[in-house]
């Protein structure tokens, strides 16, 4: 450890000066009575300095003596330190007077001589101690700036001890010049007396006691070296004054002041305009966020506030983009006093605190802890603020000081109020955007279903030998359900009824395809021979429409249809099902209500000729009073709250009870008794239900 | 919904347990996309366990038929309950696919 081994060598040739300096006035005094054997003056002098500069070297040495906010035991180690000092001092001056009073046999100048040097070297190593302490207090919560002119104080006193040293006669203005300038400066900094306002009202008073003490120790001393100045029992180098006299100027002048301060209950300007700028940055930040910008700017916002509220003396913030950002790409760090290889550096070196489990890290002594050894930063400080939500992290902030114990509570408390707020907002901005997305969705879904309401014919059919009746309901916005009607010449209707497998938007644009492939096909054809051919058989429908599909169903997909070409002049039907729900009939002759059993495959099924096979046209001549009921699966698979089917056979029993009804009054019939079966859950699937009530041809007769 | 394979000689069978809709389909179709699939010369569904299938489920079997049948190998059904038989005849895919009643059967298809 360098530090240690040049602390000791600076007690070493402090001890050394000591001793010289002894001997010197040693001889002085000797010199006195026998006049002879004086050591030279500037031997006297050089020990005199050489023994202030090393223990003020070696106070300087010291590791800094505040830790947090622990500003009384700071102050109650000084005192401590002044009253043993200045109990060393009365120990001198009673030696001194016993000696003057002949209690003790001692000879008198020898006396004065060593208990002035004595004391000297305590009053030093007092001021020394004192001067440092009152560093880590002036330095509290000062920035760069501060610290800089710190250091400028300590080698102008330097100068000051430098210049006496070699300049035997210093120009008389050069010295009002020189002791008034510092003098002030020490008033300068004697103003920062923030810490002050960090302390509670007991330990206030603890503090002003314990400096009243210090203050008295460090009169009492020089009390007695301005006597001793005079003493013509001893011719004391009259020395390293403007040295001296500086550094206890500032010693007294500081615990002065920070005594009016602690007394006056005075926080000074400083840590106000310091609070009001923390107040400052959270409004600002508040604004930025309510106005609901982009993450960037945010991320910008809550860097500067930081970087300004802690007064960082650099930092770096890595962020990552918002899980919704299309383009996801990595952020740029945002950098204060760094460069994108320092970041790369320092990214490295300090790994272990980037990837802590905690949302902050701070290390406040970066020398100890060898983080950054051998980078060749100045920074003894830093802390690691982690930007995250339960679902994402956002980013990490890392901030660093050049002073030890650079963040302490005060600091710690109102990053974590930035940053807890700003993962607020980026939570708010990311759910305002998904808001948006789902409000196009739903937008876009209301309009589909308003263009599938269109592709269902809204006038129904009506003549005077037959009724119809229709219901549909779609169990999401869009549904895969469809039918359409036709009239063809020569009082014909064609019927068709169908389910697109699957739901949703993919169903749906099938039923409008189906829709299309219905009306191209249903076209007279003008090649015909004859008037069974114009339009096609219920068969060759299927045939072509399974075709027509072949090219723009999923592989996966398939679709259910019944087709019906009703001849109500020849009272007579003709139809085909591709898969379809079997029809329910009612017919009146027999009085028997039952499920037409044809076979037929689905449309999509079979890609190619060999599909025709799969497929019949059936014929049925039907009866006024017949009830043709048409639906789909969403009818016959609704569930009631245990899972059961609501079934075909409960279907059939309805058709049983009302088919004395008019077509309006069974489709409600039977669509209540679904609906009560259900029980108000949710709709499984899309239900349609037509019900046709064939009439005799002239209903009025 | 559980998909079982156990391949035996040149048959494979599939065991399904539970209901095959949307979500449960996609497991099944995963098992019939294996490549391996069509070395064999059967591929035999024992649908006992399969209480319910959905349009979707049709769905999957539907779309590999074509596949199947285009490198000679056969798709059997057997132990099938009558309520998921109907759901197959209604379709028509009765008439297209091979559907019997027992084990026995299926394995002298």
């Amino acid at each position: 450890m360098p530090t240690i081994s040049r602390s000791a060598w600076l007690l070493v040739a402090a001890a050394a000066c000591w001793v010289v300096l002894l001997l010197g006035t040693l001889s002085q005094s000797h010199a006195l009575a026998n006049q002879a054997d004086v050591w030279p003056r500037w031997v006297l002098l050089l020990a005199q300095a050489g023994f202030a500069a090393f223990v003020f070297m070696y106070a300087r040495l010291q590791p800094e003596g505040l830790r947090g906010h622990n500003f009384v035991p700071l102050l109650r180690q000084v005192f401590w330190r002044s009253l043993l000092a200045t109990g060393g001092l009365v120990a001198a001056m009673l030696v001194e007077r016993l000696t003057a009073a002949h209690t003790l046999p001692l000879p008198g100048n020898v006396t004065s001589a060593v208990s002035y040097t004595v004391v000297l070297a305590l009053f030093i190593l007092l001021l020394s101690q004192t001067l440092y302490t009152w560093r880590s207090l002036v330095g509290f919560r000062g920035g760069r700036k501060l610290r800089r002119e710190w250091v400028v104080f300590e080698l102008t006193l330097g100068i000051a001890l430098l210049l006496q040293l070699f300049i035997w006669n210093v120009p008389y203005t050069l010295r009002v010049v020189l002791i008034t300038g510092l003098a002030l400066f020490g008033v300068y900094l004697s103003g920062h007396q923030r810490w002050v306002a960090y302390l509670s009202q007991g330990q206030k008073v603890q503090a002003i006691l314990l400096q009243i003490g210090v203050l008295t120790c460090l009169l009492l001393f020089l009390r007695y070296l301005t006597q001793a100045q005079t003493d013509p029992a001893l011719l004391a180098p009259a020395s390293q004054q403007a040295f001296l006299v500086l550094t206890s100027f500032f010693a007294v002048f500081y615990a002065i002041a920070g005594l009016l301060v602690s007394f006056f209950n005075l926080p000074t300007a400083d840590v106000f305009e310091q609070r009001r700028n923390e107040i400052l940055s959270l409004q600002q930040l508040t604004q930025i966020i309510q106005r609901g910008q982009t993450a960037p700017e945010i991320y910008q916002a809550l860097f500067d506030s930081a970087v300004k509220t802690v007064q960082a003396d650099a930092a770096w913030f890595d962020t990552r983009p918002q899980p919704t950002d299309p383009t996801g790409s990595q952020m740029m760090p945002l950098l204060h006093h760094l460069t994108p290889a320092d970041v790369d550096k320092l990214r490295a070196n300090l790994a272990g605190l980037l990837i802590d489990e905690r949302l902050e890290v701070i290390d406040n002594d970066l020398g100890r802890s060898q983080r950054l050894a051998g980078l060749g930063y100045h920074f003894c400080s830093v802390v690691v603020l982690t930007l995250r939500s339960p679902s994402y992290d956002y980013g990490v902030m890392v901030l660093f000081k050049e002073e030890l114990e650079g963040f302490d509570r005060e600091d710690s408390s109102i990053l974590n109020t930035f940053t807890s707020q700003t993962v607020l907002s980026l939570e708010n901005l990311q759910l305002a955007h998904e808001a948006r997305v789902n409000q196009r969705t739903q937008d876009e879904l209301r309009i589909a279903a308003l263009v599938q309401e269109r592709l269902i014919p809204k006038k129904l059919p009506t003549d005077d030998w037959f009724e119809i009746s229709t219901y549909a309901q779609a169990a999401k916005e869009v549904g895969g359900d469809f039918y359409d009607f036709l009239h063809l010449p020569g009082q014909k209707l064609a019927v068709l009824i169908g389910d697109v497998s699957g739901k949703g938007v993919t169903a749906a644009f099938h039923t409008a395809q189906m829709k299309g492939i219905f009306h191209a096909l249903m076209q007279a054809n003008p090649l015909a021979k004859n008037e069974r051919n114009r339009y096609p058989d219920p068969h060759r429908f299927m045939v072509q429409a399974n075709e027509a599909l072949t090219h723009c169903l999923e592989r996966s997909s398939f679709i259910t249809a019944a087709f019906y070409l009703i001849d109500y002049q020849a009272g007579g039907f003709s139809f085909a099902r591709a898969g379809h729900c079997h029809t329910l009939y009612y017919h009146s002759i027999k009085e028997e209500v039952s499920y037409f059993r044809t076979e037929g495959l689905g449309l999509g099924i079979i890609r190619d000729a060999s599909y025709e096979k799969y497929v019949k046209t059936q014929f049925w001549d039907y009866n006024p009073g017949d009830v043709m009921v048409i639906y789909t699966d969403g009818i016959v698979e609704a569930r009631d709250g245990e899972g059961n089917e609501y079934g075909e056979e409960r279907l059939r029993e309805m058709l049983s009870a009302c088919f004395y009804q008019s077509a309006e009054e069974i489709n409600t019939h039977i669509r209540q008794d679904v609906q009560q079966f259900s029980q108000g859950l949710p709709l499984h699937d899309d239900q349609t239900l037509l019900v046709i009530k064939f009439k005799s041809a002239q209903p009025q007769a | 919904m559980k998909v079982t394979a156990q391949p035996a000689a040149d048959t494979l069978t599939l065991v399904l347990d539970g209901e095959l809709d949307a979500s449960s389909a996609v497991v099944l179709d995963t098992e019939l996309n294996k490549p391996d699939l069509l070395t064999y010369r059967k591929v035999l569904i024992d649908c006992q366990k399969l209480s319910y299938i959905s349009s979707a489920g049709l769905g999957v079997f539907i779309s590999h038929l074509q596949r199947l049948q285009d490198s000679d190998v056969k798709l059997v059904f057997y132990n099938m309950q009558e309520k998921v038989f109907n759901v197959f005849e209604i379709l028509g895919l009765d008439s297209l696919m091979n559907i019997v009643p027992t084990v026995e059967e299926a394995q002298t298809v």
